[in-house]
């Protein structure tokens, strides 16, 4: 990953931060928001490998930790796997359709709240939130909708030499 | 072999950064609320929350107009409703003192803050909301250098119940909502003085939780804070009964609360400064 792409994905993960914080509460549909930081973090694994999946997942998660006093690490560990097993899930598919991060996200957009669950269990939390599973398949339908805006953006924002996938992505996989 | 290294690197870096995970998990649910990590979460929301705020300020006109337009089918009931009610009224007017109580009741709720002097409170606005589905929680701009403290309950301008501070910053604090599904709030029935708890749900509705199985409760009764727990004062409304569900064979009396708050639409808050929590009084006299 070059070193504007890096800038970039920060830019990417903060602005997508503030907008999860102070924004998307308000654009709620069926009582549920997006995970934008999920969903950004799902497209870099997806664009740039499931490594750097993995760091932009723990950047997001961390920064998301911080302003929810649920557990400090819970979600900074879910995203970093999260990203981390789409990113590898991707290399087994040799096709540039958006159908791809479509179902990668909508899949990691249930992982991620199941597993964050079962970490909460594992911790022996006494009171845990309400398992919905009407509300982890609404959120990941929304996270889908999202992946629509945001694969598209971050791809438009590739640079020169930051690797083959991205060169690949812009001249549509020929 | 250039590409065997590279992956072994990655993998170095995943299990890396798990590891620090873990380990951030494991301190955190072992450390004080005074310890380093939750000190940390303090000073990054006062960081975030000027940021925040004028994020939220600059994008409240775009937010507002796609609230107005997603809420036109419901605005429109809502206008035919309204237009209903004013005809009710125009009948109603030949009783017109049955209206004037209806309005000094309406004033008792309004001024809140007036009525009640030996609340002191802190007015503060809203500039966050919880980032995630799973808690109900809002960032408000007003923290320990306001005189706000952990447990603090937080009402809207007309004293309904909204939450308490569980987080405070020196600028801002984090408000968990009564909606969420860690909220447990001690409250009683307005009329029948039955005394209880109030439990979040991660829902529009609260969950009355009386003490006993025969509790005397009615739909429309109004649930308030008892002051039992030593973390809200007494006497603040929280919401109407809705729903009495009592089950055959459990003990409980299922009562679900329609709270008086309509969270989406809130914009400012008051937070009660005085009297305050005895959670905190303890805690300080430890």
């Amino acid at each position: 990953m070059s070193r504007k792409r890096q800038v970039f994905v920060a830019g990417a993960l903060a602005l997508a931060f503030l907008l999860q914080l102070a924004v998307m509460p308000q654009f709620k549909l069926l009582g549920v928001q997006p995970d934008l930081l999920l969903v950004v973090a799902v497209v870099v694994a997806i664009q740039d490998g499931p490594i750097q999946g993995a760091v932009a997942g723990f950047c997001g998660g961390m920064l998301q930790d911080l302003v929810s006093p649920l557990v400090m690490g819970m979600g900074a560990l879910t995203k970093t796997v999260t990203a981390y097993l789409a990113g590898s899930l991707k290399g087994f598919f040799v096709t540039y359709s958006i159908l791809l991060p479509v179902i990668l996200v909508f899949l990691a957009g249930v992982a991620d709240p199941v597993m964050h669950q079962v970490m909460l269990i594992i911790l022996g939390q006494e009171k845990l939130p309400p398992f919905q599973v009407n509300v982890i398949l609404a959120s990941a339908i929304y996270d889908v909708l999202a992946v629509l805006v945001v694969y598209p953006l971050m791809g438009r924002f590739s640079f020169p030499g930051q690797g083959d996938s991205l060169a690949l992505l812009r001249s549509g996989g020929e | 072999m250039p590409s065997v290294p590279r992956a072994n690197r990655s993998r170095m870096v995943l299990i890396l950064i798990i590891i620090v995970c873990i380990v951030v998990v494991t301190l955190y649910v072992r450390e004080s609320d005074q310890g380093p990590l939750h000190k940390t979460q303090d000073i990054f929301l006062d960081l975030v929350s000027p940021i925040s705020s004028g994020f939220a300020k600059i994008l409240r006109p775009i937010k507002d107009g796609f609230i107005n337009l997603f809420h036109l089918p419901s605005l429109s009931r809502e206008n035919a409703e309204l237009r209903r009610e004013v005809a009710d009224l125009k009948r109603k007017q030949i009783g017109a003192k049955e209206l004037e109580a209806e309005v000094a009741d309406l004033k008792e709720l309004l001024n809140w803050s007036e009525k009640n002097p030996e609340m002191k409170n802190v007015g503060a606005d809203i500039i966050g909301q919880s980032p995630d589905n799973w808690q109900r929680l809002m960032i408000v701009n007003a923290g320990s250098s306001s005189g706000v403290k952990k447990y603090m309950s937080v009402v809207t301008r007309e004293g309904f119940l909204v939450g308490r501070i569980i987080s405070v910053g020196s600028r801002s604090s984090v408000v968990q909502l009564i909606t969420d599904s860690r909220s447990a709030v001690g409250a009683r029935d307005q009329r029948s003085r039955e005394t209880g708890v109030v439990e979040g749900r991660n829902r529009s509705t609260i969950r009355f939780v009386p003490m006993t199985d025969e509790a005397d409760m009615k739909v429309g009764d109004v649930i308030e804070t008892s002051g039992l727990g030593g973390t809200c004062p007494p006497d603040i409304p929280i919401g109407t009964i809705c729903e009495i569900e009592k089950r055959e064979k459990g003990l409980t009396l299922l009562v679900e609360v329609e709270p008086f708050v309509e969270f989406s639409k809130l914009d400012k808050v008051l937070v009660i400064i005085t009297p305050e929590p005895e959670s905190v009084i303890l805690k300080e006299a430890q």
